[in-house]
């Protein structure tokens, strides 16, 4: 009861004494502070652990399909990195599919102005089995893709080393990784030079030699002595991997255009109809120009997909 | 002292506080970012790449999502080698050889024969290490081994709004601008400060656009604010467009041995003859059937002493 006394006191009478109520204010405000601190923290979480799973999800992470490869020509190496290292570049891009509805149609002009032209004008009436059709054409709407060019180097004289131990100081560490890897007898060689990181315990050693990387690797470790005592260090190739010209782009379709339109035709033979589409708009007099091809769906859907136009840099 | 104390807990709360504001500012700053990231929902327009179609169609399967295409790959050759090439009429080592595993060197070992179909001539060649070759009155002792090219099975690309490069976008149809020249004029402009712009770090040329990269993000930054720009071109002053450039990085890449059924690789020719007297011996010998031989298609020495680079290219596309 006398604690609740003076409590009641205190309460009663908070700017009685300014020290004390100084004292009180400032307890208030650490716990209004600290509060707040719980709550960013909380919030800063919560906002890390979302943007990791959003970076995850930003990730594009693609099997490269096999490409079969032939040799076709045999070069001067333009210069010494050429030499020591087996070089692939291709390109990767993103196919950009239009998936063509029952009545509808592609159709591609040899030349954009046609195709233009022919969006331009909308409505078209396509003579088939002696019935006008109305046929509507459009551009068709496209997907954005991505593309970049992937440049890989694979060195013929240069390997990794993984799981280096502990305990020596780095000058020590890169002559002993230095004498290792030059015994023949394990399949070293003459060694180049060594780039050693004590903080990732990893090296990378070059060779004078092409080949002595080539029959290191044949295994998946290799001894490294460091006085007296034998350890197993992981080696892996050397490689370099690079990524060149990245793009998103959005696809437009300049000489390709959409009709829609033929979705009563169901009973007719697509081939036909893409003949006939073809003379109709061919013809001059229908605003046409030379076709390069046309594709129908009157039943399924079909999946079509763009090529990227052969010319044209900018 | 309780009040010294006091202030100093209300003082280091309150330092905790900003850094903590400020962290969250960060976070939420590249959150609104990272939002935008996937490609294919870029809040900003993406520069147009005109796609025709030409009749490729699919109906029910998937098809694969990327296309690779521009395959180039350069394999060194040293002195005393050679590079043996079968024809292969019947598409018979079109077949996969054992290939798959990551980090597997060339060499170990090649596709054993199928079961009641020739082997193609390759590995008929390759089912000995060593070739006598015959001249005269001596023997030619050298080493063939199947070639298997490192290629790139797995790529994980992650990708973000650059902080310091930019996208100009939207130049005239019938700009009449070699890629040199159209870069120059474009770092001038640009590389000036009473245009907004300033020190230029990169640039490279896409289609429908030009990235280019400033040594500070400011600058970047300002630019995509501004988003319209006229820039002179050669004889006309172009709008052209200034937006966010959405770029990639490799996370990873995975490697891979990919066998080369037609070719042979032949090793360690010692040097006594000359290089059109070796090619000729050389040809002779591998297209010997009592040697496991057959047609050669292509044929190519690197005499002892220099050096020479394979160009390898995808056989269809």
């Amino acid at each position: 009861m006398a604690a609740d006394e003076d409590n009641k006191k205190v309460l009663k009478e908070p700017w009685s004494d300014e020290g004390f109520m100084k004292d009180e204010q400032r307890e208030r405000l650490i716990d209004e502070i600290a509060k707040e601190n719980i709550q960013l923290k909380e919030e800063i979480q919560r906002l890390e652990a979302e943007l990791q799973e959003a970076t995850i999800n930003s990730q594009i992470k693609e099997n490269i399909p096999e490409t079969k490869v032939k040799f076709t020509s045999l070069e001067n190496p333009e210069n010494d990195s050429q030499f020591l290292n087996i070089s692939c570049s291709f390109q990767v891009s993103s196919q950009v599919p239009y998936e063509l509805q029952k009545g509808q149609a592609l159709i591609t002009f040899e030349k954009e102005e046609v195709a233009q032209n022919i969006i331009r004008m909308g409505k078209h009436y396509v003579k088939i089995k002696d019935v006008d059709v109305e046929v509507l054409a459009k551009p068709v709407p496209l997907n954005s893709g991505v593309r970049f060019q992937v440049h890989e180097e694979y060195s013929t004289v240069k390997i990794n080393v993984t799981d280096i131990p502990d305990g020596l100081p780095e000058d020590q560490m890169r002559d002993k990784l230095e004498l290792s890897f030059s015994k023949s007898i394990n399949g070293g060689g003459e060694v180049r030079c060594v780039q050693y990181d004590k903080q990732s315990r990893s090296a990378v050693i070059t060779f004078v030699e092409t080949g002595v990387a080539d029959k290191i690797l044949k295994k998946k470790d290799y001894p490294l002595y460091i006085n007296q005592n034998c350890y197993r260090v992981t080696v892996s190739p050397y490689t370099e991997t690079h990524l060149k010209n990245f793009q998103v782009f959005s696809g437009i379709s300049e000489r390709t255009v959409l009709l829609t339109g033929m979705e009563d035709l169901q009973m007719m033979d697509e081939e036909l109809l893409q003949d006939l589409v073809n003379i109709h708009f061919q013809r001059k007099a229908n605003g046409g120009g030379e076709v390069e091809v046309v594709k129908c769906s009157l039943g399924q859907p079909y999946i079509t997909y763009f090529e990227e136009e052969r010319n044209g840099m900018v | 002292m309780s009040v010294m104390y006091g202030d100093a807990t209300v003082g280091a709360l309150r330092e905790e506080q900003a850094g903590l504001k400020s962290r969250l500012q960060e976070l939420q700053r590249r959150w609104r970012e990272l939002r935008a990231l996937p490609y294919d929902q870029v809040p900003f327009q993406a520069p147009a790449v005109p796609l025709v179609f030409r009749g490729h169609t699919q109906q029910g399967q998937e098809a694969p999502k990327w296309l690779v295409s521009k395959v180039r790959i350069g394999y060194p050759l040293s002195g005393g080698s050679a590079l043996v090439t079968f024809d292969d009429p019947k598409g018979e080592s079109s077949e996969r050889g054992p290939g798959g595993e990551a980090g597997r060197l060339p060499g170990t070992d090649h596709a054993p024969p199928t079961p009641g179909r020739p082997p193609p001539v390759a590995q008929r060649v390759l089912q000995q290490k060593e070739h006598e070759i015959h001249i005269e009155e001596c023997r030619l002792r050298v080493q063939v081994r199947a070639l298997e090219l490192p290629m790139v099975t797995t790529i994980q690309v992650s990708t973000q709004v650059s902080r310091h490069s930019v996208l100009v976008s939207g130049f005239p149809a019938g700009l009449r601008l070699g890629e040199e020249e159209l870069l120059d004029k474009l770092e001038i402009f640009f590389g000036k400060t009473r245009n907004g712009g300033g020190d230029v770090e990169s640039r490279e040329l896409l289609r429908g656009g030009v990235v280019l990269g400033f040594t500070k993000d400011a600058v970047a930054q300002y630019l995509c604010r501004v988003g319209q720009f006229t820039v002179p071109l050669g004889k006309c002053k172009c709008p052209v467009r200034v937006s966010p450039y959405l770029s990639g990085e490799i996370q990873k890449a995975e490697i891979a041995f990919r066998p080369v059924p037609q070719s042979v690789l032949v090793l360690n020719i010692p040097d006594v003859l000359d290089g059109p007297e070796l090619q000729d011996i050389l040809e002779i010998h591998f297209q010997k059937p009592s040697r496991g031989g057959g047609e050669v298609e292509a044929l190519r020495v690197v005499p002892p002493g220099q050096r020479g680079l394979a160009v390898f290219t995808a056989t269809s596309g």
